[in-house]
């Protein structure tokens, strides 16, 4: 009887072939029965063509909180795109191919010709089967869903109840031929495959969820989280991955009576977003690395201006264009230091889709009341990654409405940036009476006026600063996990490489190692005592992060003061706990 | 030889290593590829009845790890079936649909179980033996059984009876002295096969074949005996010995009769293809006839000779097998043969 199930399954297509719906659609059916799902989609940047796709998904009866490195599971909808992911494949994993391909593989190009020994490869007539049910090739991935479902446990009638529900709104005889696609590759796979893998959901212990639940990926849940807020204008320019966000934001923003607007470019949007802000209406834009580098001085002159502004930006591989469609974590240092003088922005950076609403919901409150640039950090894996959470409980009122505005006193001779013990200056917005001020970009007295002495500069400098050291008390608290007290090995991560190392210390601790993690959502400003504590319990730091020249563990390095081991990773795919726990591995003594 | 010459190797089992390995020795920069049907690693047969009664798991019936074919830089394709060979065009084609070329390829397909044609009517209800994939069938069925009935038999049968009986079932063992495999019992070895058998307590039935009919019945079957008599077991087991593996050579052009016919430097009637090991018939140009061979030593010997041939190497065959028969403690001592039973 199967209890505990922990199944990595990957689909990999070329473009246009439905591999990244297949993918959801299994996604969202695991995480409506009740598994924790982590997933992650790989597709190339051109919009149609012949590009790699990879849909990769793991699901669980278990916690999970990062994808497996190892695949259980994989489905070759196109042969030559998946021999490249043949590698990832377990030794005993399980290769699903399309046995009648249109004409015969030339050598080397089939997949299931580079089946190692130990592998169990099924070969399923996806095309023949998809032609048969609907006349055209478009249903071999739910061919190959029914073959899935066939192997691996999974009620057909609940797949097809679920394909309904998910095609609703589509004409019927797209459903129908959805739906026979997939049974007939059910059938099929029944009346011809004998199974000979160890892989099954039959049996799975599914704890029901508890209240409400809510299938979401991280851009769902920052567009979700920002109109929770009170978002009123989001200006963008579309930009792979985070166009999702932009795209919610367009269908739905007008309920609620707010504006999107598609700007020329990000410089336009990232100034739109400044200048809503500033007449006190709050405003987010979202971007990925090439658009967060153009939104460069408008971040600054948010700084400078203490107008608050909600960026996101969405990390993809780089620089410049980069790798549009691949995952990394190399905008941390644009993100903190990016900005030319002394500009503090804050920089946080959820570790998973719930997070993101959390983080979201806070940047809009934090950027309101600390009259700063807020920027967030996800990334393409994170951006896409869809879980089952429960479903998100709004921000208050005093979460929704933060702007400090200044006692009426104090606007018989109103200072728009006098000099406070907490930095923050009290902000009146346009059109309030006797509030006005002059808010530029040039360094300026507590009025607002261009002043340029360096006695002035340096006043305004602390004030900018000491918002930061302020805002520290209302922000999230680091988060550790494993072995409490003195550790062999500590592990620090940030964003959404965080879950694969909480993933790697329980599996460390099975083992019986004294090890733990750290995490913090907020990475600028530095929670530096919380850095310290948990240095002084760990043998050996080690810093994991996504990008080659170990970017947070150069900033915290001032901070920690000793020597940190870096596992640093630009494979284009997300931290895996496999990733973590291999590094640790080759630690001697 | 040029660089991109392409040596492939049909089958998987002690010819085809033998073979394999020889070529990489002798020509390290060729490209090889191993070719089966078979999922399993290259295995002990002599291990599958201990192995069916439970008594060894597959990675003790391993010879060698999947890492030493990478390290020869041997390309090992398992579980993957040629359909077709195209000696003309140098093809293969893959039942996967996929197209494999070579400019040598090597036949050491082996053999696969003999059936009876007078047990066509109830084949479907009786177990073989001939490889790994039968052995987990057998080993499967053998959990919930408790009275075995063996027919035949052959090299492996007895191996089997042994086994069986150690692991606590009652074995009836109904004798088919003229279908014995690869040859009929005379008096005397039929005598000291059932002697042997008796003494590890099976119990042996000379006189009772052919068995004419088998069908289930509740979780069991029933047997019919040539008098009409019925016997009620578990399981049925069949074991009369091997036929080669050529039936996908129908068409191809290459020359076969009851295995793949060869000359005296094991190479077929057609260009740059081989064949060796339990689907070989070989060309004795003394007795002017084909001659077959059985047997692991046999197998090796010949794989290795065959590989040494495609390189150029001419060895001619040893017309003296190098095996005598060693059934279970029953030695059967024959030079060569010219068919199988």
């Amino acid at each position: 009887m199967t209890t505990s199930v922990d199944i990595v399954i990957e689909i990999c297509g070329s473009a246009g072939e439905g591999t990244i719906s297949a993918g959801e659609v299994m996604t969202r059916f695991m995480s409506s029965k009740g598994y924790e799902i982590v997933s992650f989609d790989s597709f190339p940047s051109e919009i149609r063509g012949f590009g790699k796709c990879v849909a990769h998904f793991r699901a669980s009866t278990e916690t999970v909180l990062a994808p497996g490195k190892y695949t259980d599971v994989l489905i070759a909808l196109n042969d030559a795109h998946a021999i490249t992911q043949l590698s990832g494949l377990r030794k005993n994993g399980v290769l699903i191919y399309d046995s009648k391909p249109p004409v015969c593989h030339e050598e080397d190009r089939s997949i299931a010709g580079w089946a190692e020994p130990g592998m169990t490869a099924y070969g399923i007539p996806m095309l023949e089967l998809a032609n048969k049910a609907a006349g055209n090739a478009k249903g071999r991935n739910m061919v190959a869903i029914g073959a899935v479902a066939c192997l691996f446990g999974i009620a057909p009638e609940e797949m097809t109840a679920f394909i309904e529900r998910r095609f609703k709104g589509k004409k019927p005889k797209i459903i129908e031929s959805n739906i026979d696609s997939f049974l007939l590759g059910y059938e099929w796979t029944k009346t011809h495959v004998s199974k000979e893998d160890p892989y099954t959901f039959k049996g799975a212990e599914i704890v029901p969820p508890e209240g409400e639940k809510t299938i979401m990926n991280g851009n769902e849940a920052v567009a979700m989280a920002a109109m929770d807020s009170g978002l009123r204008l989001y200006a963008g320019y579309p930009i792979t991955p985070a166009t999702k966000i932009m795209e919610i934001l367009s269908k739905r923003l007008g309920e609620s009576g707010g504006v999107m607007i598609q700007t020329e470019d990000e410089i336009s949007a990232a100034g739109n977003v400044v200048g809503a802000g500033f007449s006190g209406k709050r405003a987010m834009t979202a971007t990925s690395g090439p658009g967060f580098a153009l939104m460069g001085e408008m971040i600054n002159l948010a700084v400078m201006a203490e107008v608050p502004a909600v960026i996101v930006n969405s990390q993809r591989g780089g620089p410049s264009t980069g790798l549009p469609t691949k995952m990394e974590q190399s905008d941390l240092s644009a993100a903190v230091n990016g900005g030319t003088g002394d500009s503090p922005r804050v920089v946080f950076a959820p570790r998973d889709v719930v997070d993101c609403y959390a983080i979201t919901c806070l940047a809009f409150y934090i950027a309101e009341k600390y009259q700063t640039p807020v920027v967030i950090l996800l990334d393409f894996y994170l951006s896409n990654s869809i879980r089952n959470i429960d479903k998100p409980v709004p921000p208050d009122a005093e979460m929704c409405s933060s702007n400090v505005f200044p006692a009426d006193e104090a606007l018989d001779d109103y200072e728009r940036f006098k000099i406070t013990e907490s930095g923050i200056s009290p902000r009146t917005l346009p059109g309030m009476p006797f509030g006005m001020f002059v808010d530029t970009g040039l360094e300026h007295n507590t009025y607002g006026k261009p002043v340029y002495d360096g006695e002035n500069h340096l006043v305004m400098t602390e004030k900018r600063y000491r918002k930061f050291h302020t805002m520290q008390a209302e922000l999230p608290p680091a988060v550790e996990t494993g072995t409490e007290g003195e550790v062999e090995i500590g592990i620090l991560s940030w964003g959404s490489s965080s879950g694969a190392a909480e993933e790697a210390v329980r599996k460390a601790q099975e083992k019986g190692q004294r090890i733990a993690s750290f995490h913090c959502s907020v990475i600028y400003p530095l929670p530096e005592e919380a850095l310290k504590a948990f240095s002084r319990r760990c043998r050996i730091l080690v810093v994991a992060e996504l990008n080659y020249t170990g970017q947070y563990a150069n900033l915290i390095a001032p901070v920690l003061n000793r020597e940190v081991r870096r596992l640093t990773l630009i494979t284009g795919l997300p931290m895996a706990s496999e990733d973590i726990l291999e590094f640790i591995g080759t630690f001697k003594g | 030889m040029p660089k991109d010459d392409h040596y492939v190797i049909i089958g998987n089992g002690p010819a085809g290593n033998s073979a394999a390995d020889t070529l990489r020795k002798e020509d390290p920069e060729a490209k090889i590829t191993l070719i089966s049907d078979e999922k399993s690693l290259y295995y002990y047969k002599h291990r599958v009845p201990l192995y069916t009664v439970g008594g060894c798991e597959p990675e003790d019936l391993s010879i060698r790890p999947y890492r030493s074919y990478l390290e020869n830089r041997i390309r090992l394709r398992l579980g993957q079936r040629v359909e077709k060979v195209v000696p003309a065009e140098k093809l293969l084609y893959l039942n996967h649909m996929e197209k494999v070329h070579y400019t040598k390829l090597i036949l050491a397909v082996g053999a696969s179980a003999r059936r009876l044609p007078n047990h066509a009517g109830f084949a479907d209800h009786l177990y073989c033996l001939a490889g790994l994939d039968d052995a987990r069938r057998v080993r499967k069925a053998m959990m919930a059984a408790s009275r075995l009935v063996v027919l035949g038999g052959d090299l492996i049968s007895m191996g089997f009876a042994r086994e069986a009986r150690k692991a606590g079932k009652e074995v009836v063992f109904i004798l088919y002295s003229s279908l014995f495999w690869p040859v009929s019992l005379k008096e005397e070895i039929q005598q000291s096969v059932t002697k042997r058998l008796n003494s590890l307590g099976v119990k042996v039935m000379s006189d009772a074949e052919p068995v004419t009919d088998v069908r289930p019945e509740g979780e069991g079957y029933t047997l019919t005996l040539p008098d009409g008599e019925e016997m009620s077991t578990d399981l049925v087991l069949s074991f009369f010995g091997s036929v080669p593996n050529i039936r996908f050579l129908v068409g191809s052009g290459i020359n076969t009769e009851k295995g793949v016919l060869v000359d005296h430097l094991m190479r077929s009637n057609q260009e740059d293809v081989y064949a060796c090991g339990d689907c070989a018939q070989i060309y004795n140009p003394e007795l002017k006839d084909y001659w077959v061979s059985v047997g692991w030593g046999n197998a090796e010997a010949q794989g290795e000779l065959t590989a040494m041939n495609l390189l150029g190497r001419e060895k001619v065959i040893d017309y003296q097998p190098k095996e005598i028969f060693e059934m279970d403690g029953v030695t059967i001592r024959t030079s060569w043969w010219k068919t199988f039973a």
